[in-house]
């Protein structure tokens, strides 16, 4: 194995997204924990009766911005998701970039010793960020890594290029699309080129639209109502488009908060687009968009339907807006064709062929159904050598940034890079930067 | 070493190596039986092949089948009940141990997986990969003496080396990263011209230790041409920025173009094909000269009864021509027929120098020059002959009768006593003449007999009066016909006395059964005549015939 340059030292990975956070060790080939970045919190007395529940984590140092006598935090795959009376959802994440830090120590202990049960002192620890994150904010991951957590080793390197290393290439054109952002980020020689950094809200767009799709009565349907199947005591079977025949949870009418309907009702929303959303891989066409034919999906009141063309027109989104939208919204996020041809003007001449020739589509929002083919058409028509690396395996896609931190981690060459907690000590925040070079601006 | 191998996993686990997994006695029982395995004598090997012990399917077959191997985990089994223990394979003891990097300046313990017989105070065996280039550092008065550029201070050239030692000299990484503070916006050719330059400067003005060569090669080594890359970056974004309409025209002129090459090499082939059928093969058309080649390939012809082909060349020499494949002409299969063309022409001779010539006139040396166009190919190639391979033979239809005309000069063909050059023009010449005779009384032979007929007939037409007009008529049309075969069958552009001479011949009325005959006769004639005016006819032949052939296509 000497030949591959691997040498493991147990370490771990941590990559926070906007959606999951993902850790586990170096070495692996998927994370060991992924658990959403949402979590619930009440200010009253929580429920103690669910046994799966994970509680804890009230340390006043923790607690969310709401100021309470006693906080209870709901992390972890079992967090958020259960139906808790008067229970808050927040996410700490925005943008891809951390700005709520005081939860973000819950969440690493849940992933740690809740999901993998291990010790995280023990571990040097490296955490992804985005290319566009602030030295502030990577100061401040590794002050809550070293002080809190008493880490051995930090390194904090970027996603951007991790994802080339995942792929297997240390120059790349990195397309990632994440929950609620999508990137392209130039990468050469395992440098992020600040210049031809691009980035927008893509995704949130395209899931707002879906739900302005979803909630609106289309051609043949009313607007369909997003309840969450925990608030729904019965059901019964309908035809497709038929009205739902169903009756709401009357005991759970009024401990339900806003903000955890909302997660919800999103969620409903994300479900529905990865069910039956797709884009059509030669642009929009009515004609084709009828023959791919429509899909069934069933939401949680028993509504039923068959989307036809209006599923496709999701995807769109991701490529064009239309005019009517474009002229009602000044800073619509800019698509993806925008952001490639924005990117690659910004690099040298020299750079673009290389870069295009190594297109890395990445991130779970990349799993749309035909947004690759599509992408590779869009490409293709501008550029003559575009070459997509595109993993099927539908993992390498949603974890290529801890996938690449875990093939880093765990090279023998790389160990020399861990900022050791001596360093930390001895030249404090200066470190970071000064060990792992930021393309922050 | 860092890591484990395959082996060592095997090793770790107390698995056996791969092969002790197949059942012990399938691998044992062809050892133990090997020394008898003798073949007996007087058996063929392949028989014994077939039926001797040694098939390996077969004791597979017999067999006794057998559950897959026992894993043998666990430290303490070492030998398994049957005892199929691997001998030889130790156990190998790994150990959770702390290293020290040498590659780090801290003391960061970190712990990884090793065999314990390793050495626990050897360095990091990844240290190694720790290089860093190494950069140019210049000091104060060195920069005042010699760096000193009014577009660059001190502190932005300071930056420039700081970034360029950070990022290893990846200049598309420090040109992205390049913000020095209130200064000038630099691109990328900017600052490469910079370092380069100041590098430069270092080299030459520093003590240099080794050679003038190696110094040279570093120099080479930071060369950099700001004005050319700034010029290969624009046209490189020129192209880029073509619009998809530009693209277009371009693609369409270059598929013009190259039909147009094509076509012109087309219309060359085809020329060189019809004039080479027409010259015959012997004519030595191969070697027809092009314009810059006149010379060389002249030189090919010295030797032969010059074909020259001096009024060819003239009119192909404004078009560039590519030479056939080479056929070396030999002086005495220059056929009969050629040698009407040597009163046109002077022969060519390759220019000698005096002395030379004066030599290989004593030593009686004649110089075959090799085709300029003689490549490697075998086919270009003539190997040594001996001269009496190249006696001539007699082509023509009227082989029998050249034959017959020599065996009356008590001249054997076949066998010449004293093959030489000279003898061999010789023998050549009289066959020559000899046929020409043999065409010439043909020819008379034919003419008295149309004579004989028409006067024949005139006597029969005086005798018979007016009444045997009619089918007098029905004849000359009948002959009028076979003349028409007669002509057809020449070849375009023959224009010659001979056909002159031909076309009266045909106009003597003859009886439609022999007009048959001699139309035969004749197509073969006119060919060959076709072929002798071809070197008198001017261009206009060589292109009407060219234009015929490509009209057909």
């Amino acid at each position: 194995m000497v030949n591959y340059g691997g040498d493991e030292v147990a370490a771990t990975v941590i990559d926070i997204g906007t959606a999951t956070l993902r850790a586990g060790y170096a070495g692996d080939d998927t994370p060991k924990a992924v658990i959403p970045t949402y979590y619930g919190y009440t200010t009253t007395e929580g429920s103690n009766g669910d046994g799966d529940v994970t509680m804890g984590e009230a340390e006043g140092e923790n607690a969310p911005p709401k100021s309470a006598s006693k906080v209870n935090m709901f992390v972890g795959n079992y967090g958020p998701s259960v139906w808790r009376h008067g229970m808050e959802i927040t996410h700490p994440v925005k943008n891809s970039m951390i700005e709520d830090f005081a939860a973000i120590p819950a969440l690493i202990t849940h992933a740690f010793r809740d999901v993998m049960r291990c010790e995280i002192s023990d571990h040097p620890v490296l955490v992804t960020e985005p290319a566009w994150n602030t030295t502030a904010n990577r100061e401040r991951m590794a002050e809550i890594m070293f002080e809190e957590f008493n880490v051995p080793a930090f390194y904090i390197a970027n996603t951007g290029v991790l994802n080339a290393f995942a792929a297997g290439k240390g120059s790349a054109l990195v397309i990632d699309i994440g929950r609620s952002t999508a990137s392209v980020t130039p990468v050469v020689d395992g440098f992020v080129l600040r210049k031809g950094l691009t980035h927008s809200g893509l995704p949130q767009l395209v899931e707002a639209n879906a739900q302005h799709i979803l909630t609106n009565p289309g051609a043949n349907r009313p607007g369909i109502q997003l309840l969450p199947h925990q608030l729904i005591s019965s059901k019964q079977a309908v035809e497709p488009g038929a009205a739902p025949r169903f009756t709401l949870r009357e005991d759970r009418a009024t401990g339900t908060t806003d903000t955890w309907r909302n997660w919800y009702e999103s969620r409903e929303v994300e479900d529905w687009v990865q069910s039956v959303g797709g884009v059509l891989d030669q642009g929009w066409n009515e004609q084709a968009a009828v023959t791919r034919g429509a899909r069934h999906y069933e939401f949680p009141t028993g509504y039923n339907y068959y989307f036809g063309p209006e599923r496709f027109n999701i995807g769109e989104q991701f490529f064009t807006h239309s005019a009517s939208l474009a002229s009602k919204n000044q800073n619509l996020p800019l698509p993806l064709p925008t952001l490639i041809s924005t990117s690659l003007a910004a690099c040298d001449q020299d750079l673009r062929q290389v870069l295009v020739g190594n297109v890395v589509l990445t991130g779970g929002g990349s799993l749309f159904s035909g947004l690759s083919d599509r992408l590779a058409n869009e490409l293709q028509r501008n550029f003559p050598h575009v070459k997509i690396h595109a993993p099927g395996n539908p993992s390498e896609r949603r974890f290529g940034a801890w996938l690449g931190g875990s093939i880093l981690a765990s090279l023998g060459s790389f160990q020399q890079l861990w900022v050791s907690k001596e360093e930390w000590q001895e030249h404090g925040k200066a470190i970071i930067s000064q060990r792992s070079p930021s393309p922050a601006l | 070493m860092a890591g484990p191998s395959a082996s060592d996993v095997r090793a770790a686990l107390s698995l056996g190596e791969p092969s002790s997994s197949t059942p012990p006695h399938a691998s044992a029982t062809p050892l133990a039986r090997k020394p008898s395995l003798r073949k007996p004598e007087g058996m063929p090997r392949e028989l014994y092949q077939l039926i001797g012990p040694s098939a390996p399917t077969l004791i597979e077959q017999f067999a006794k089948p057998q559950l897959k191997q026992k894993p043998n985990l666990g430290s303490g089994g070492g030998a398994g009940q049957d005892g199929n223990a691997v001998a030889g394979s130790s156990k190998v003891k790994w150990e959770w141990r702390t290293f020290k990097n040498g590659a780090r300046s801290d003391g960061l313990k970190l712990s990884h997986w090793v065999k314990a017989d390793t050495d626990p105070n050897a360095d990091y065996p990844f240290a190694k990969y720790n290089i860093s280039t190494n950069s140019y550092v210049y000091s104060q008065d060195e920069y005042t003496r010699l760096l000193e550029d009014k577009e660059w201070t001190k502190e932005e050239t300071d930056y420039l080396f700081e970034l360029a030692r950070e990022y290893d000299g990846r200049f598309y990484v420090i040109g992205d990263r390049y913000d020095f503070p209130n200064g000038s916006h630099r691109s990328l050719e900017d600052l490469k011209d910079r370092y380069y330059s100041v590098c430069r400067k270092l080299i030459r003005n520093r003590p240099w230790g080794g050679d003038e060569a190696s110094k040279n090669q570093l120099l080479s080594s930071f060369q950099f041409d700001k004005d050319r890359e700034v010029t290969r970056k624009q046209y490189v974004a020129s192209l880029m920025n073509r619009t998809p309409e530009q693209i277009a025209e371009e693609e369409s002129l270059y598929i013009e173009l190259k039909r147009l090459e094509q076509r012109e090499r087309r219309f060359k082939k085809d020329r060189d094909e019809l004039l080479r059928t027409m010259l015959g093969i012997e004519s030595g058309l191969a070697d027809i000269p092009d314009e810059d080649g006149l010379s060389a390939s002249a030189s090919n012809n010295n030797l032969s009864i010059s074909l020259s082909t001096s009024g060819l060349s003239i009119d192909t020499s404004n078009k560039k021509r590519k030479k056939g494949n080479g056929d070396v002409e030999t002086p005495i299969s220059a056929t009969p027929s050629s040698s009407s063309v040597i009163q046109l022409s002077q022969p060519q001779k390759k220019q000698q120098s005096a002395k030379s010539a004066a030599y290989d006139a004593a030593q009686c040396i004649v110089r075959t020059d090799v085709p300029s166009n003689a490549s490697s190919n075998k086919s270009a190639h003539t190997p040594v002959t001996l001269r009496s391979f190249k006696i001539p033979f007699i082509k023509s239809s009227n082989q029998q009768k050249v034959t017959q005309l020599l065996a009356e000069l008590k001249i054997s063909n076949q066998r010449l006593v004293m093959p030489t050059r000279d003898n061999l023009a010789k023998l050549e010449g009289l066959m020559e003449a000899a046929n020409a005779l043999i065409d010439t009384k043909k020819l008379v032979d034919k003419v008295e007999m149309d004579l004989n007929v028409a006067r024949a007939r005139l006597g029969m037409a005086v005798e018979g009066g007016e009444a045997d007009a009619a089918p007098a008529g029905g004849s000359a049309s009948a002959s009028g016909a076979g003349g028409q075969a007669g002509v057809e069958t020449q070849t375009p552009g023959a224009m010659d006395v001979d056909e002159d001479a031909e076309g009266e011949q045909e106009d003597p009325v003859d009886a439609s059964g022999r007009g048959q005959s001699v139309v035969s006769t004749r197509s073969t004639r006119s060919r060959k005549q076709a072929r002798r005016s071809m070197s008198i006819s001017s261009v206009d032949t060589a292109a009407t015939g060219a234009g015929n052939k490509k009209r057909k296509r």
